[in-house]
């Protein structure tokens, strides 16, 4: 074993920059809020479907046997899945190095899935996890936090479910549910690239009523190509504009993402203390009282959605942490 | 009664079912707590409580016989699923087929961030537990001087190690304290490698004379003042001083008005504490893909904002979910042992260093983060009171 894998969010910005820096060419993330195929449908070509969902810690139901296709899991890109942490990732790998007919994956990415290929998928999947490559990139999107995130986990309630990655792709005519802690590939029936937003909505929207409602959270990001490709042969220069801000939005956050945030909190603090120490006339404990206020009232909030439980739409709020 | 432990260090307590199962999962339970041993008629005593748990109450209190017991990591070769995400030990006993676990609380020390990654001190801390359920009289001061932690992490300016544990009845805050503060300096010592020399060499005599008459002393003094981690949650203080965390002290509507009033100068200076990308991107740079641009480019673009664009970037910093997520885990840090390191760090100048007085530990808890805030309150009044002479 080289190394760990930190946690990383379930974000269309981190995942569309994370296979960029993979050497990945032409692919980009959009969030799904929706199950629905009119909402997937005029983002074609859709390379695949990546859900993530929190399951209860009881664990999911089993499949029936007959499901698998052991057959497909030599033949297409499928690896048991061996670090938790590693999941989403590993569910991106899953559809886009299945998609090499339509998607260039780079040199170094290429070379290493000419490597994987040759091997069953449970060595794959441990080659996966020793790929220095892979897990580089991977780890460049974790949160910047120099402090133990055992105690921030450990006040969380919500930290005894799992959160786990698949990922659903058209292959060779066939839909294919990619599930790393599954022992082979999934088959879904017959699949043409034009009907797969139809299909993988349906095979979803069962999924999800298998649990019951207030049991799962679920986040839903497809892999698309990159609309600036398409906007740029066409000359449709509001899209264009439209996808550069985006980015740049998203490498705002990536930025923030990775960035160590203790000294500038230092700054910040100083400043408003500053500020109200120049005030005087009890400035300075009006507002640490004004911050008692505030504590009391979060603590307030907190016990009335423990008491509430699950229940809610809470669905994806794209800050879903890589759990499973 | 009065305990004297013979190690003491941040625990939490696994939820565990015996039933023999492929997929049983050790589960953490979320509470923090100290594993801690202590000797009794020369039998050791295995004890976890909570945190706020007075020493003489702990949830669980084993009495050990010796050779019975064994206390090692539990690692990804022993499951058959999952790695795990945590640092793991298991108790187990020659006796029965019960088992306990436990999770390290400290800080995860990696070099990649590998939450399961045992450091050569988490290995030291597991190895003295181990060594004292055999019957073997060990200090844990003196054997945990002798470890250094690694702590490599990219933004290493800031990433101190913090205290975990204490080993009771050595020199006291200067031999454990001093320490384990000057950890991770060595990067040298990183490694697989680091860790097996530094197990390797620590196998030494027990306590010399001169370091059991000190243990002697301090042992006479326990059961009135208390010292180190006994006195911080012994009995005396069992409840947390509720103060609020930085999210609270530092939310839009305060940090938003302070930044509107605040001098080009101070705002220069903000902006020198941001990743550089956020700078060249508010100049409406394009996409250059996800790299990070030089600190030419960060300064040029710096130097090409205006004082409202400027100001008009912090506040989308300062609202920025990632912002407040770092006060949260900055809170934590504070709470859970890291304010003598943070407010160093800082140049924040806290009272007693951040230390408990008397004491090795840090403050901890709500006195942690209103040590802190006070901290900075005087260090601001000093440095305006300069300014002004």
């Amino acid at each position: 074993m080289s190394g760990g894998w930190n946690t990383i969010e379930s974000d269309a910005g981190v995942f569309t920059y994370l296979l960029e820096n993979l050497g990945v060419k032409g692919v980009q993330f959009e969030e799904l809020l929706t199950l629905s195929p009119e909402e997937l449908a005029p983002l074609q070509p859709v390379y695949g479907i990546i859900f993530l969902f929190r399951y209860p810690s009881e664990g999911l139901p089993p499949r029936p046997k007959e499901s698998y296709d052991h057959d497909a899991a030599e033949r297409l890109f499928f690896a048991r899945q061996t670090i938790q942490n590693a999941c989403g990732t590993q569910a991106l790998l899953s559809v886009v190095m299945n998609k090499t007919d339509e998607v260039d994956l780079g040199a170094r990415l290429s070379e290493f899935r000419d490597f994987a290929m040759a091997l069953p998928p449970d060595l794959r999947g441990e080659a996966l996890s020793n790929s220095e490559l892979i897990r580089e990139v991977h780890n460049s999107f974790a949160k910047s936090s120099p402090f133990a995130d055992e105690t921030q986990r450990a006040g969380d309630d919500e930290a005894e479910d799992a959160f786990h990655f698949v990922a659903y792709s058209a292959v060779g005519g066939t839909l294919y549910e990619l599930d790393g802690l599954q022992p082979a590939p999934v088959s879904h029936g017959d699949c043409g690239a034009d009907d797969f937003p139809s299909r993988v909505a349906g095979v979803l929207a069962d999924r999800v009523a298998t649990y019951a409602s207030s049991e799962i959270r679920f986040n839903v990001l497809a892999m698309v190509r990159d609309p600036r490709v398409a906007a740029a042969e066409m000359g449709d220069q509001e899209t264009l504009a439209r996808e550069e801000e985006k980015r740049r939005q998203w490498r705002w956050e990536n930025a923030l993402r990775r960035h160590n945030f203790v000294g500038f909190a230092g700054e910040v603090l100083k400043g408003v203390v500053a500020e109200k120490v120049r005030q005087g006339d009890g400035a300075y404990e009006a507002w640490i009282q004004e911050g008692h206020r505030r504590r009391e009232r979060d603590e307030g909030a907190m016990r009335l959605r423990r008491k509430m439980g699950a229940a809610g739409g809470d669905t994806g709020d794209g800050d879903e942490m890589m759990l499973g | 009664m009065s305990i004297v432990p013979l190690i003491t260090f941040k625990a939490g307590a696994c939820e565990y079912n015996d039933e023999q199962r492929d997929d049983n999962k050790v589960k953490p339970l979320p509470a923090q707590g100290y594993i801690y041993l202590y000797s009794d008629d020369d039998l050791i005593h295995f004890c976890w409580r909570k945190r706020s748990a007075p020493m003489t109450e702990p949830d669980l209190d084993l009495v050990m016989v010796p050779t019975d017991g064994q206390f090692v990591p539990y690692t990804w070769a022993d499951q058959s699923s999952a790695k795990t995400n945590g640092r793991i030990f298991v108790l187990k006993f020659a006796s029965s087929s019960s088992r306990h676990f436990f999770w390290l609380q400290s800080k995860p020390q990696s070099r990649n961030g590998d939450p399961s990654w045992f450091s050569p001190r988490d290995k030291k801390i597991g190895e003295i537990v181990n060594r004292l359920l055999q019957g073997e009289e060990v200090s844990a001061t003196q054997e945990l001087g002798q470890v250094r932690n690694v702590d490599d992490r990219r933004d290493n300016d800031d990433d101190e190690t913090m205290e975990d544990v204490e080993g009771h009845g050595g020199a006291g805050h200067g031999a454990t304290g001093g320490d384990i503060r000057e950890e991770g300096e060595d990067a040298r010592e990183g490694g697989s490698d680091g860790a097996r020399a530094a197990a390797g060499g620590a196998r030494t005599a027990p306590a010399s004379d001169a370091d059991a008459a000190v243990q002697n002393f301090l042992r006479s003094l326990q059961g009135n003042a208390g010292l180190g981690s006994s006195s911080r949650s012994g009995g005396q203080q069992a409840a947390d001083k509720p103060y609020p965390y930085l999210n609270h002290l530092l939310p839009n509507e305060t940090t938003i008005p302070m930044l509107a009033s605040a001098s080009e100068a101070f705002t220069d200076n903000l902006l020198g504490f941001l990743p550089p990308t956020v700078l060249v991107l508010a100049t409406g740079a394009g996409d250059a893909g996800d790299v990070e641009p030089s600190a030419e480019a960060a300064a040029a673009a710096r130097a090409s904002l205006r004082l409202a664009e400027k100001k008009n970037l912090l506040q989308k910093v300062l609202r920025s979910p990632q912002f407040h997520q770092a006060l949260g885990s900055l809170t934590m840090a504070l709470r859970d042992g890291g304010l003598p390191t943070i407010a160093e760090a800082l140049n924040v100048k806290v009272a007693n260093g951040g230390y408990i007085r008397g004491g090795g530990m840090p403050l901890g808890g709500g006195e942690a983060v209103e040590a802190f805030v006070e901290g900075v309150k005087t260090t601001v009044k000093e440095e305006e009171e300069q300014r002004r002479q």
